[in-house]
């Protein structure tokens, strides 16, 4: 195998990631494609840590911290300001879960119904990881947190924020996991190529102590929700036009994604809940394939 | 507030400098990882230690004279070897364990190799020491020892009874799986070295041990076992010796005694007589007291003879041979397995039933012997056999000697081994000790410490079968480089790096950086050991930073 990633870093090393921090793996990847004439929005996040502390910061691109509920809007208003100074910088939103499917909702609908020019993307590890590992609605059913302890583990399931985008009709929208670096850089480079409208990114993270797992483990994690098929790979063009960009070459259980991680622990004690995410995810699953069948069928393939 | 102007706004913090300047994160970490050369299991599996990964790398790189130095500096013939060994190297390979996929094909990779530099010249030896070694029979042992005195600045004199140099190579196995132009090229090369190889001199016939004593300083004996053992069963005499038919086949003269041939043995000897017969139109059975399991030939050899049309019938032991007008007659005894033998294999018990079977030829390939009357009787064991130590050393402090001779019958690389073993033998001998460093190979990568996710899995490409006019042509074919890069590509390259870059494209932390090879930033690194996990081959290990500190 040989990578097709770049060698150009703009992010420094001296961050303060965790350790195996799939976050910062996933800047570092995204950031090696849209280069250094661009600028990015942290919300409230642990992005807003792992920057670094005042006056040091890590990346080499204009970085603005705002409000926990603001990545989407102010992003769209620098973008704004770069268009009147005649620029044609990429203005990133880069927000967590919470500041995503929760807070940030309204702002980034807002957005995303005005088709912004901004390439938004939400690093998803799947709960409010900065403030110590709060359940959020991209919680997966069954998962430890803080707020959603063992005796009570978290009973919704993941809400589908890429099909709230796909309502958007947003031109480009995809999933990426930094598992599999080629996939997300090309997924990147269709983004910043994409430039005029709204592009989002929803990039599966892990965060090894909100996960209970070891550092080492992070990319073993992300390669088996996408083999196991709980998180799959895709790209969605018009909200309507569905490609699955990875398909799986080995079987991996749903159970062989859970026992890597400590959270999922409430799920041993929980058959028929693993039973109702296995059903899920297969059915989940089908339908990719099927909206994957009827995008080829039209486009002639 | 009025804000018309920026100078309306209030100050806000700006950070501007880098996170390199001041967050030494590496100060967290309690692990580091470190890049390391680890020993692969190809290559403990390999009786010459060939560094696999490494020389496997230098190909895909480009490098093809650095991989041929690296690998000679084992093996001096990969065109031989990549034709006819055993490939214990694939029985040791990692990625059937970890996968289920076939072995890496590295006998072919090797092959290629070979074929690929066959007119690269040898390296120009050290610089003269003013000995003068002899090196008696010019098989793999022979030549190997030869070469790698060469090397080490001796001047060399091979002595061989036959016609041309090359052992077994020449004039055992066939043509059709290693042409003898090959075998003579390997010889002229080493000409080139300034190695003086003399035909047709036997030693006991034409020079005695002592001869070679008084003008060498030192000798190295590699003979061979050419002797056929010999059958005790009544009508022995009317046997033809396995052995002799291939070397008169190899001489361009076979002679076939008639349609119906049987081969009694299933060695590599049966097994070349066999197929060598059935090339020449003969139908041919196999007789062996045991069954498959227990047949000393290389098992690919079994395969091709079944795939040549040999028949074989185990179980069965010739025990008497009658000449008749007809042709000949043998009595064969049905046989069953007993408890195993001191070789572990289970041992053929007589049943007492009897049968007879005609043939035309009938040839005895059970195994041959090394003639040992050169040797003077103090160089013997009380039970016949020399004394011999494992570095070839003898009770006589001038000869040593090697393959075939000292071990009876074993494989082409055992013999280069042996020869090599020997040449340092002689020149630690000859008052060279520093030179040749110990080369002990450490305890190679496990299975389940690589990880298989970024290689290519494919199927594994051999050397494949090619259809021949001459059924004594080369019956496969070596194979293209697109094949061989597609192949290098399924390797994990266990405990080498090869320069994938995973390690770089995944460190969370950019801690890694290029320059060849990965470049760990001890500064910034956190430890968190997705490097050494991702890592295919492990070539990545992580230690405790307490040993680095308290080093
Ligand atoms: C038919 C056959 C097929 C085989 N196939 C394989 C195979 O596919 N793969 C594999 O790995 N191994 C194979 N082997 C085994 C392998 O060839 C031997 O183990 C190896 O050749 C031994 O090397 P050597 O140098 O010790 O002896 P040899 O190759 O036997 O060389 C000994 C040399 O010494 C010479 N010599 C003998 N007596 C004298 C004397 N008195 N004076 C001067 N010179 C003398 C001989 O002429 C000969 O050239 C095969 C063996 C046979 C017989
Ligand atoms: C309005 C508001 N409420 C709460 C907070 C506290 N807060 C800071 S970060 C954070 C969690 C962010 O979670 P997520 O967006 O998933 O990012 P993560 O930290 O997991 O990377 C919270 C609740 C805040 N900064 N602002
Ligand atoms: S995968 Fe490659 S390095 Fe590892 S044992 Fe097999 S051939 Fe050797
Ligand atoms: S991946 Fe990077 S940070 Fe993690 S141990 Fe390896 S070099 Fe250090
Ligand atoms: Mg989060």
């Amino acid at each position: 195998m040989r990578w097709a990633v770049p060698e150009a870093e703009f992010m420094d090393p001296g961050t303060l990631g965790c350790q195996g921090c799939g976050g910062a793996l996933s800047m570092r990847m995204v950031l090696k494609e849209v280069g250094d004439d661009a600028a990015a929005v942290l919300p409230a996040c642990c992005w807003s840590i792992i920057d670094g502390p005042w006056p040091l910061h890590s990346l080499n691109i204009p970085v603005l911290h705002t409000a926990f509920e603001t990545a989407a809007v102010v992003a769209t208003g620098i973008k704004a300001a770069k268009r009147h100074q005649g620029k044609d910088t990429t203005v990133i939103a880069w927000a967590g879960d919470g500041g995503t499917f929760d807070i940030g909702l309204q702002a980034l609908s807002g957005a995303a119904e005005r088709n912004e020019d901004i390439l938004y993307v939400c690093y998803d590890n799947e709960a409010y990881m900065n403030t110590g590992i709060q359940r959020s609605s991209a919680t997966p059913v069954g998962t430890w947190t803080t707020t959603t302890p063992d005796e009570r583990p978290e009973p919704r399931p993941k809400k589908d924020i890429m099909a709230i985008m796909a309502a958007h009709r947003i031109p480009y929208a995809a999933t990426a996991t930094s598992a599999y670096p080629d996939d997300l850089a090309r997924k990147v480079r269709t983004a910043v190529a994409a430039r005029g409208g709204m592009r989002f990114l929803h990039v599966l993270s892990a965060c090894p102590p909100g996960w209970k797992m070891p550092a080492d483990q992070a990319i073993e994690a992300m390669r088996r929700a996408v083999l196991s098929k709980v998180f799959p790979l895709y790209e969605l063009r018009n909200g309507r036009d569905l490609t699955i960009t990875v398909w799986p070459d080995r079987e991996v259980a749903i159970e062989e994604y859970f026992e890597l991680q400590g959270r999922f622990a409430p799920l041993e004690h929980e058959p028929q809940t693993v039973e109702q995410i296995r059903s899920d995810v297969a059915e989940r699953w089908q339908a990719l394939v099927d909206r994957h069948e009827r995008t080829m069928a039209l486009a002639g393939a | 507030m009025s804000l018309e102007h920026v100078d309306d706004y209030p100050e806000i913090p700006v950070s501007l400098a880098s996170t390199r300047t001041m967050l030494k994160t590496g100060a967290w970490r309690s692990v580091r990882p470190v890049l390391t050369e680890r020993t692969a299991p190809c290559t403990t599996g390999c009786p010459a230690g060939l560094g696999v990964p490494a020389y496997l790398d230098d190909i895909t790189a480009g490098r093809l004279d650095r991989a041929f130095l690296s690998l000679t500096a084992r093996n001096p013939f990969p065109r031989i070897t990549g034709r006819v060994c055993p490939h214990l190297c694939e029985d040791g390979c990692n990625l059937p364990i970890r996968t289920g996929d076939a072995a890496v094909s590295i006998r072919s990779i090797e092959r290629w190799l070979g074929d690929q530099t066959a007119d690269v010249a040898h390296p120009q030896p050290n610089p003269p020491t003013g000995k003068h070694v002899a090196v008696v029979g010019s098989g793999p042992a022979g030549l190997s020892a030869a070469y790698y005195l060469r090397r080490s600045g001796h001047e060399v004199t091979v002595y061989e009874r036959r016609a041309e140099a090359g052992g077994v190579l020449r004039y055992g196995i066939p043509d059709y799986r290693l042409p003898a132009p090959i075998v003579a090229s390997e010889v002229a090369r080493l000409r080139n070295m300034g190695i003086d190889i003399r035909t047709g001199v036997a030693l006991g016939a034409d020079v005695t041990l002592a001869d070679l004593e008084a003008t060498h300083a030192a000798v190295f004996i590699a003979t061979g076992a050419w002797q056929e053992r010999p059958l005790e069963i009544d009508g022995a005499e009317l046997l033809e010796s396995g052995l002799a038919f291939l070397e008169s086949v190899n001489q361009g003269e076979a002679r076939v005694p008639g349609p119906h041939c049987a081969v009694i043995g299933a060695g590599n000897t049966a097994m070349d007589v066999a197929r060598v017969l059935r090339r020449l139109g003969a139908d041919v059975t196999v007789l062996y007291r045991r069954t498959a399991a227990e047949m000393p030939a290389i098992r690919e050899e079994y395969e091709e003879a079944l795939g040549d049309g040999v028949t074989f019938e185990w179980l069965t032991n010739p025990t008497a041979i009658d000449k008749n007008p007809a042709g000949l007659t043998v009595t064969v005894e049905t046989m069953r397995l007993g408890e195993p033998d001191e070789s572990g294999r289970r041992r053929p018990i007589p049943t007492g039933e009897t049968r007879d079977v005609r043939f035309d030829g009938v040839f005895a390939a059970t195994g041959e012997t090394a003639d040992l009357s050169p040797f003077p009787p103090f160089m013997q064991t009380r039970a016949g056999n020399l004394d011999v130590r494992p570095d070839g050393a003898t009770r006589d402090p001038l000869v040593f000697v090697g393959g075939d001779l000292a071990t009876g019958p074993a494989t082409v690389i055992d013999a280069i081994v042996a020869g090599r073993r020997a040449a340092r033998a002689i020149d630690h001998q000859l008052g060279f000790d520093a030179r040749w460093p110990m080369d002990e190979l450490s305890e190679p990568v496990a299975a389940a410490e690589t990880n298989p996710t970024y290689i290519t899995r494919r199927a594994r490409t051999d050397s494949p079968p090619v259809a021949t006019v001459d059924p004594f042509d080369e019956e496969t074919r070596t194979l293209t480089t697109g094949e061989v890069l597609g192949e290098i590509e399924r390797c994990m390259s266990c405990g080498h790096c090869n320069a994938c870059r995973t390690c770089f494209v995944f460190c969370p932390d950019g801690a890694i950086t290029w320059d060849e090879g990965p470049v760990i930033d001890h500064e910034f690194c956190k430890g968190c050991g997705i490097c050494v996990v991702e890592c295919p081959g492990h070539a990545m290990i992580l230690i405790n930073e307490r040993e680095v500190s308290h080093a």
